[in-house]
């Protein structure tokens, strides 16, 4: 039987990326969100038990009769689910970055699976994702479900970052295929630098940096605010910051140098946006200025829009660097990809790239004048990667290594599960050790 | 890349009173400060381009006298386009602003100055008077300068008047005349609710 | 979810966005896939600007679909307003042999191309043109797979409505066709004189999933009960031995896994119109369907598990027991403390 192409779904803490391997895209990007009508167990989220269960009772013959009702399969995910949040109570299975309810998850899932890809499980292999320092335990759950849920054929969890960085193997910039490099993961909610030397990660040097997309459209919402655009009507201002920041937004290298081209040049560099009222129907234009480059700044001047957190994303960047192993450094400082929506802005790359050189060779300066000039060192080369895929770099990744030859012999299939148990999702077989 | 910082910290040869470099201006305005090159940009020009990008800034170290002529002066701004928040016209403009250059203001010193703590003092009376004079001066020439540079349409540009609510450093110098001491304490509560 | 969606979603929404020139401006570059929930998703994460093209972006990406349906959907190399869809299936000669391409060109007659290297079977559209309410075109060519499985149960249903009208059916015309649809398992239909039987041959690659199918099936036999349910058709389990009707044909596994499942359709379950199609849709998807609720009992289950463990947890927690801080005292009365 020729197979057929493996699952790739990559479960993130707000958007959910699901296709089939070899695509260059994936099929459904929605929310992370299940809809259910128990939401008033919230937090447990599990399905109500009666107090004394019938199956332990004596009674229990009498449960066929009873008819169980069909609340289980009463609910919807992603953008379903948020059209629906009305009638039903909203649940995010995942919270930051882990699985935090096998319950919704495991139904997330099962309509992924059957609604949105329509797929039999035992057809395909899987390959899911997880984020970095993600604990084994959780991973023995995720194999758990889709080993004796779904009776999946094969099932790979590959770490995030990892496929990051193999999703920039298809820029033109890369010369060769490694897995050492910084991976800057910047979604919606937050913002991870994870260090990856030869596919693994280095986890005591990751960091994380509190701005991520949501932060950056609040900024504009309140830079327009200020200015009192007030022909934004009060319920679309989020919609509105949001489509300003996606469509207008760049980063630029000196703000003060950018507030003269507006002087200078306005008729080039002020726009409108034109927008329609979600309620009236009525259209009207907003201006729009130095939101433009403002909002991208905050990644390198967080204190323009946060009050307590200040550090500069280069600066992360680079004590993320140089708090791993001397010997990766360099290939850490040649290799950092770019991955998430939020890197998607213009030059955010070479500004990034330009600021932790300037960062790296003060250091390597100030190293070669203390040793009173004995030493001379080569000079750092830091390379900022950017390419086609970033936004879903990670799925992208996962689509690659999934169409590989070789990805199946990495896959744990059913029949090894059913040998070793849960415990087999420990072991990784690209790396050939227990991870 | 922080705050942007003034580049007449470069000079040496520069007289402080008070901590605050006596700079050339280009200005018609009387004073104790040098005049300047008509063809160069001095620090009211300086102050006037920095502005809307230090203005976004909580932090500013101070790497010469020169910057705290800097921050006086983007303060200064301010409180300026705090005054213009009702678009009068340009002539409108200037008046207010004149009168506003000429009124009460503290110096270096003072008890009503919020910025004390970033400023030395003036050694006697004299320079204290020194001092007075070159910030009114000061006060003067950007009040001057300010209206022609943001009005747009007899209205103050509305890509300068948004910069109105930031708070450089979390300060203002808006304070001068209110009560003696209550400023200084209230800039700083301020700025805690600012934080929390 | 209780049933299964009989359309292709993907399908569904790339054609959306290609068949609608006000949506292309709002797609990402080479994002043919994602459709409505793509755009929107997108709109909600940040990027930076796509400025917008109104021209369709070329599109190349492999779909499947249930039953190892595989379709390929693409622009071709030189033209991208020209859209391929292909389809493989391995019974696809099979369907070929039971009349699919009659329907297939009864459905999308002017769309048929040769079939595109590799595959069964090709649709081509002109974007610029694409011949139809674009609404009713997505709609149809997103149940390609469902149109072409249809054949042999239309075959079949009208075999035996004119059957029905002959006084003197002979028994030896009525056609077994049987669809070898998934490795191992097969859909036989047949018609009879006043009623067409569908058999499914059905593997359940684990015991557990045997059994709850069992337990399943025995609801359809229980719900088929109920005084409002007495039309519906009749449904009939059996385990390892093949029913009757296909037990002469050659090749039936003999083995614990395998299991049949036979429908016996009357007239009034595939009346003309639209409750034939119903019937034709919904009994193609029955072995997903199974299945799928196979899975769903599975997960049910494992969330009672899960409540029931935290629940004992929370017991054997409370039994813990507490560290004693009673004094002890020593034979002459006085308090002993342990240090």
């Amino acid at each position: 039987m020729s197979r057929l192409a493996p699952v790739v779904i990559d479960n993130g803490t707000g958007f959910t990326k699901m296709g089939f391997a070899g695509n260059n895209d994936p099929s459904f990007i929605q929310p992370t969100v299940i809809a259910t009508r128990d939401g008033g167990s919230a937090g447990s989220g599990a399905p109500s038990v009666p107090s004394k269960p019938s199956f332990l009772n004596s009674s229990a013959s009498s449960n066929l009769a009873s008819k169980r009702g069909i609340e289980d399969l009463d609910f919807y995910i992603g953008d379903e689910a948020v059209a629906n949040s009305k009638t039903y109570a909203l649940n995010y299975p995942i919270r930051h970055g882990q699985i935090d309810n096998w319950d919704h998850m495991e139904r997330y899932w099962e309509q992924s699976i059957f609604k949105y890809l329509r797929c039999e499980p035992e057809d395909h292999s899987f390959l899911l994702t997880e984020p970095p320092l993600n604990p084994p335990e959780n991973r023995e759950n995720t194999a758990e479900i889709m080993f004796e849920s779904f009776n999946v054929q094969g099932l790979y969890i590959a770490v995030q970052a990892v496929l990051a960085l193999a999703a920039s193997w298809t820029s033109s910039k890369v010369s060769e295929q490694t897995l050492t490099g910084t991976v800057i993961d910047s979604g919606d909610g937050v913002t991870h630098v994870i260090p990856v030397a030869e596919g693994y990660v280095i986890g005591s040097s990751i960091k994380s940096v509190p701005i991520a997309g949501r932060d950056l459209t609040s900024f504009v919402q309140n830079l327009l605010r200020e200015r009192g655009e007030n022909m934004i009507p009060a319920e679309d201002s989020l919609t509105v910051a949001q489509r300003i920041k996606e469509q207008y937004s760049y980063v630029c290298p000196d703000i003060v140098k950018e507030f003269k081209k507006y002087d200078q040049e306005g008729d080039k560099y002020f726009k409108k946006y034109e927008g329609v009222h979600s309620v009236t129907g009525k259209p009207y234009s907003v201006d729009v200025g130095f939101e433009r480059f403002l909002a991208p700044e905050i990644f390198f001047n967080p204190e323009i829009a946060s009050s307590d957190y200040l550090t500069p994303l280069p600066e992360v960047v680079d004590t993320v660097v140089q708090t791993s192993p001397i010997d990766v450094r360099r290939g850490l400082y040649k290799n950092i990809v770019l991955s998430g929506g939020s890197t998607m802005f213009e030059n955010f790359g070479k500004r990034l790239q330009r600021d932790i050189k300037r960062i790296a060779d003060t250091r390597i300066k100030r190293s070669e004048v203390l040793s009173g000039g004995k030493m001379q060192a080569t000079p750092m080369e830091v390379n900022v990667i950017t390419h086609k895929k970033q936004r879903y770099a990670v799925w992208f990744g996962g689509s690659l290594l999934a169409s590989t030859g070789e990805f199946h012999s990495y896959c744990h299939t059913k029949a090894e599960y059913d040998e070793v148990g849960p415990s087999i999702a420990r072991h990784n077989r690209v790396f050939g050790t227990v991870g | 890349m922080p705050a942007y910082h003034s580049a007449f910290n470069e000079l040496t040869d520069l007289r402080s009173v008070g901590s605050m470099a006596l700079l050339p201006i280009k200005t018609r305005v009387r004073g104790p400060a040098p005049i300047a090159d008509p063809n160069a940009e001095d620090i009211i020009d300086e102050a006037l381009n920095l502005f809307r990008a230090n203005v976004l800034f909580r932090n500013f170290e101070i790497k010469g006298d020169a910057d705290r002529v800097l921050i006086y002066l983007i303060l200064f701004i301010t409180e300026c386009l705090g005054k213009l928040a009702r678009n009068p016209s340009l002539r409108e403009a200037e008046k207010i602003l004149g009168t506003l250059a000429l009124g009460n203001f503290a110096i270096p010193g003072d008890a009503t100055f919020p910025l004390n703590a970033l400023y030395t003092a003036p050694a006697n009376k004299m320079d204290a008077d020194l001092l007075r004079q070159y910030v009114s001066q000061l006060r003067q020439e950007m009040a001057v300068r300010l209206p022609n540079r943001i009005y747009e349409n007899d209205k103050p540009g509305k890509w300068w008047m948004c910069f109105q609510k930031r708070k450089f450093m979390n300060k203002t110098l808006q304070t001068v005349g209110a009560g003696a001491g209550a400023g200084g304490a209230r800039s700083r509560s301020e700025e805690k609710m600012e934080k929390s | 979810m209780i049933l299964l969606d009989y359309h292709n979603r993907i399908i569904e929404d790339t054609l959306k966005t290609r068949f609608n020139p006000d949506l292309w401006s709002k797609q990402e570059p080479g994002t043919g896939t994602g459709g409505g929930a793509g755009t929107g998703a997108g709109a909600r994460e940040n990027s930076q600007p796509y400025y917008a093209e109104n021209k369709p972006k070329p599109v190349d990406m492999s779909i499947v679909d249930f039953d190892g349906v595989s379709y390929h959907l693409s622009t071709l190399d030189d033209n991208d307003a020209k859209l391929n869809l292909s389809i493989r299936w391995k019974c696809w000669h099979e369907l070929v042999k039971y009349g699919a391409i009659d329907v297939l060109k009864r459905e999308y007659s002017r769309w048929i191309v040769d079939p595109e290297h590799g595959y069964d079977f090709t649709l081509q559209f002109d974007l610029d043109n694409i011949g139809g309410d674009p609404e009713d075109v997505i709609r149809r060519v997103s149940l390609l797979k469902r149109n072409a499985m249809a054949a042999p149960f239309e075959r079949a249903f009208d075999a035996q409505s004119l059957a029905e009208q002959e006084d003197h059916w002979d028994p030896s015309s009525s056609q077994l066709m049987t669809i070898h649809y998934r490795d191992g398992e097969a859909i036989y239909v047949q018609n009879q004189q006043d009623r067409v039987t569908v058999i499914f041959s059905t593997l359940f690659k684990e015991e557990t999933d045997r059994v709850f199918a069992k337990v399943f099936l025995q609801e359809f036999v229980d719900a088929r009960k109920k005084p409002h349910l007495q039309n519906a058709p009749q449904v009939i389990y059996s385990h390892r031995e093949p029913p009757l009707e296909i037990r002469h044909v050659p090749g039936l596994l003999d083995s614990e896994s395998q299991g049949y499942i036979t429908f016996v359709l009357f007239p009034r379950n595939y009346a003309a119109g639209a409750v034939r199609e119903e019937t034709i849709s919904r009994i193609q998807i029955f072995r997903d369907y199974l299945h799928y609720h196979i899975k769903c009992s599975k997960a049910y289950m494992h969330s009672r598990m899960r409540a029931r463990v935290s629940d004992f947890l929370k017991v054997l927690n409370r039994a813990k027991p507490e560290i004693q801080a009673s004094e002890k005292k020593l034979a002459s009365g006085r308090a002993f403390r342990r240090v």
